[in-house]
């Protein structure tokens, strides 16, 4: 059980429903752009160099690094991770081969195995290429919409724009693309490197996280004993946060 | 000659049923829609591409694809359809026992004779199963040596959980080790009068049958083993294939072909949707309640009453989460959680009866709780996504976010506790076919239309408040409950395709074609060599984990079968 698993789930199912609700020649169009896209020459699989330079900077503001907000200093953001790596990565999935959807296993490299057998990514089943397919035309066009949009409202080009500016315009969400765009953000931070974030493991470094444990695992102690005190005084959103639990709790 | 038989799933009830058939001498074929990510399975220790990637199982690796192989869900008939992955189990080799955490209670005497010992609730379909707690224990017995399963049941509390399902036997293993916050979540149980107790599982605490033990990874529930330290359904399976049998991935049975009374066999499509026949002496469905109703549906089998699909269950989750400011609670390393509680799935709880009666209903239960469990740092980062949207609309990312991320409020000094809650059957609960969708092999998709009644949110109502106190006992910080949400019906519910991920009941069984689908042996009433092996025979769905009865009934049901053909 994990227990907002479930949710988050239910989130990309909702994106699924409009895909397979998708007239045919939209689907023919979505797959006629993806024909086109493919390596731009600029290191990367679907964005141009000036896509790549905007979603590099949103997603900056979105999970800034020490280079983003003073605030941050000493802590990696999605700069620092590649997370526009990883988007790019995502949406030209299918576009190498075997498609970069599904990482291999049972063991990276990281706890102890002696090859990353996790960057051996695995073939998919002509189900899943025809729902990646769908699902990464969509993607790919919300991309290029996206991009286009924050052109605009920043009055000519996005990353020109002071970080006040960037916020102003990534806060009032235009047309979701934001909020889609930070899920992949969230995902090409904390997810294992072979999918292309996460550069020298800064996203889970930051978070004190150890990924993946295979094959050695966690020791039974580790288990069973409490680690000791850690206390978290609540403070700024933390405290927001659990008043928010608090307050709205049955 | 030697007779075939075919059968469709690969998942718990599929893989006993082939193990029998194959070792009682059947030529028998296993027919696995989804993809097959084990190697040498015929052996102690098949290889896997299981691992620990919290992305690759968000993004389905497991699960049907959701957009060329949605499901179609409303929460009644008037209500609009929603595409999506309703109650999407793993479809792969294996099925469902690929994700689970592998928690192996059994059912209770009184859910096998529910109409007898508790009687029938109005608007509900109650009915006994056609054996009871005593018949069925031993085949218990039989799936808990050949899955490994670890627990103590001396450490089972007498009542309820003994007294509705006693044990004389041992259990294979040991328990292995607690995990921490399931031992602080017990702690407050005890204070607050219930009964925490290590549950039993199938995952290896001590090297069982050449499988290595549990390293205690922490990648657990919801995700595939990557050392096979939980085997599940590829313990039978990898006994079918020893005996001779044929697994064939990759591979949907789209029609069962009858003649008469009788089945003939069954068209099949491979990966490139090509089709195929196949003949058979007997065929045995196995593909989870919704598939298995969804085949029933395509194939236009015989159904005089009006029956198939009709009182599918699902189980309905309460979630609550406590939050500890003092210390982080590592919740993901080891099992996911070790402990249960069995106190909610009594209907004689202390108090339960009068608020049942306060309802109107003659009595109601709920089910167990699973003590402990986490989210991991994806699903950690949406939900402080989402968050951040409520305290913080004029900037919902920045510095704030990775404050959050840092904080671990939602992960590390996370508890969660998850109430899995008896469904009871209803008719207009059911599964049919979708007028319109279809999935990419032009097909129409599974429509499923299912909502909770009075006594489920009735029982609900009454042991939420429960969940919170016992959390506040257990040192919690804060603690909160969200009720399951699948249908608008539910309080704060909105119409989200239900995922708990038990499917059960569609094929009843029963003594009477009027009333069941299958007879006392899962046998079709209409097609002598038909029979469901999968949870869909179900008539009531309990308040526990269902995959341990599944494989129990379909031992039992198959043994009778190997002199049909």
């Amino acid at each position: 059980m994990t227990v907002v698993h479930r949710r988050s789930v239910l989130k990309t199912a909702g994106l699924a429903g409009l895909a397979v609700l998708l007239p045919p020649e939209l689907l023919a169009a979505c797959s006629t752009l993806a024909s086109k896209s493919g390596p731009k020459g600029h290191g990367f699989l679907v964005f141009d160099a000036h896509q790549a330079k905007v979603v590099e900077e949103a997603t900056a503001r979105l999970i800034p690094g020490p280079h983003d907000d003073p605030s941050e200093k000493g802590h990696p953001g999605a700069r620092e991770a590649n997370v526009t790596q990883y988007i790019d990565t995502m949406l030209g999935a299918l576009t190498v081969v075997p498609q970069k959807v599904f990482a291999g296993g049972p063991f990276s490299d990281r706890a102890g195995a002696p090859i990353d057998e996790m960057a051996r990514f695995l073939r998919l089943t002509p189900a899943q290429v025809r729902g990646w397919t769908t699902r990464l035309s969509t993607l790919r066009s919300q991309y290029r919409e996206g991009v286009t949009t924050l052109d605009k409202m920043a009055g000519g080009d996005f990353t020109t724009s002071s970080a006040y500016k960037m916020d102003e315009i990534l806060a009032q969400d235009p047309g979701g693309f934001m909020d889609l765009m930070f899920g992949h953000a969230i995902e090409g931070m904390y997810s294992a490197p072979e999918y292309g974030g996460n550069g020298d493991l800064v996203g889970w470094h930051e978070i004190s996280w150890q990924g993946d444990r295979q094959p050695i695992g966690y020791t039974d102690k580790q288990v069973s004993l409490s680690d000791g005190p850690d206390v978290y005084v609540p403070t700024g959103v933390g405290k927001q946060l659990l008043t928010l639990l608090t307050t709205s709790g049955l | 000659m030697t007779k075939r038989a075919l059968v469709i799933g690969s998942g718990p009830g599929g893989s006993v049923a082939a193990m029998v058939l194959a070792e009682g001498g059947f030529d028998v074929t296993i027919f696995e829609k989804g993809p097959n990510y084990f190697t040498n399975l015929d052996s102690d220790l098949p290889g896997t591409v299981f691992s620990n990637d919290e992305l690759k199982m968000n993004r389905g690796f497991s699960l049907p694809d959701q957009t060329a192989e949605p499901r179609v869900y409303r929460s009644s008939p008037q209500a609009t359809p929603i595409t999506g992955a309703v109650e999407a189990l793993p479809q792969t080799v294996g099925g469902g026992t690929v994700h689970w955490d592998a928690k192996t209670p059994r059912f209770w005497d009184i859910d096998f004779k529910k109409l007898s010992m508790l009687g029938p609730v109005r608007g509900a379909e109650i009915s006994d199963w056609p054996f009871d707690y005593a018949e069925i224990s031993p085949y218990y017995d039989r799936i808990e040596e050949l899955i490994g399963v670890a627990g103590d049941i001396s450490l089972f509390p007498k009542t309820p959980t003994l007294s509705h399902a006693p044990r004389t036997k041992a259990l294979p293993m040991a328990p292995g080790p607690p995990e921490y916050s399931s031992l602080v979540v017990s702690e407050g149980c005890r204070k607050v009068g219930l009964h925490p107790f290590l549950a039993p599982m199938a995952i290896n605490s001590r090297v069982y049958q050449g499988r290595p033990r549990c390293n205690n990874c922490g990648f657990c529930s919801g995700y595939g083993c990557p050392i096979l330290a939980r085997i599940g359904a590829l313990a039978p399976l990898r006994d079918a294939l020893r005996s001779g049998a044929e697994l064939r991935a990759d591979s949907m049975v789209v029609k069962v072909n009858t003649k008469g009374r009788r089945v003939t066999g069954v068209t099949w499509l491979d990966d490139r949707n090509v089709a195929h026949k196949e003949s058979g002496d007997l065929v045995v469905l196995a593909a989870n309640s919704i598939e298995t109703a969804r085949l029933a549906h395509l194939s236009g089998l015989p159904d005089p009453y009006d029956l198939a699909g009709r009182r599918v269950m699902f189980h309905w989750f309460s979630e609550a989460s406590g939050i500890f400011l003092g210390e982080r609670l590592h919740n993901y390393r080891g099992r996911d959680h070790t402990h249960d509680i069995d106190d909610f799935a009594d209907p004689d709880f202390p108090g339960a009866r009068e608020a049942a009666k306060k309802a109107g209903l003659p009595y109601f239960r709920a089910g167990k709780i699973e003590l402990g469990g986490t989210q991991l740092p994806l699903d950690e980062a949406s939900s402080y996504q989402e968050v951040l949207r409520l305290i913080s609309p004029q900037k919902p990312f920045g510095t704030e976010f990775k404050q959050l991320m840092r904080s671990s409020l939602l992960r590390d000094r996370l508890c969660g506790i998850e109430l899995i809650g008896e469904d009871l059957p209803y008719a207009d609960n059911r599964v049919d076919l979708d007028p319109k969708v279809r999935d990419w092999r032009g097909l129409p998709v599974a429509r499923i239309t299912y909502g909770p009644g009075p006594s489920e949110l009735a029982a609900q109502a009454f042991y939420m408040p429960w969940m919170i106190k016992l959390l506040k006992a257990a040192g919690a910080d804060v603690a909160i409950a969200i009720p399951e949400l699948s249908s608008s019906r539910f309080p704060i519910g909105q119409d989200q395709v239900p995922t708990t991920e038990h499917v059960m009941g569609g094929m009843p069984m029963g003594t009477d074609a009027r009333t069941s689908v299958t007879d006392e042996q899962g046998r079709h009433h209409h097609l002598e060599n038909l029979f469901v092996a999968d949870g869909s025979v179900f008539p009531t769905s309990g308040g526990h984990n269902p995959t341990l009865t599944i494989m129990a009934v379909a031992l039992r049901q198959a043994a009778s079968w190997l002199s049909t053909g």
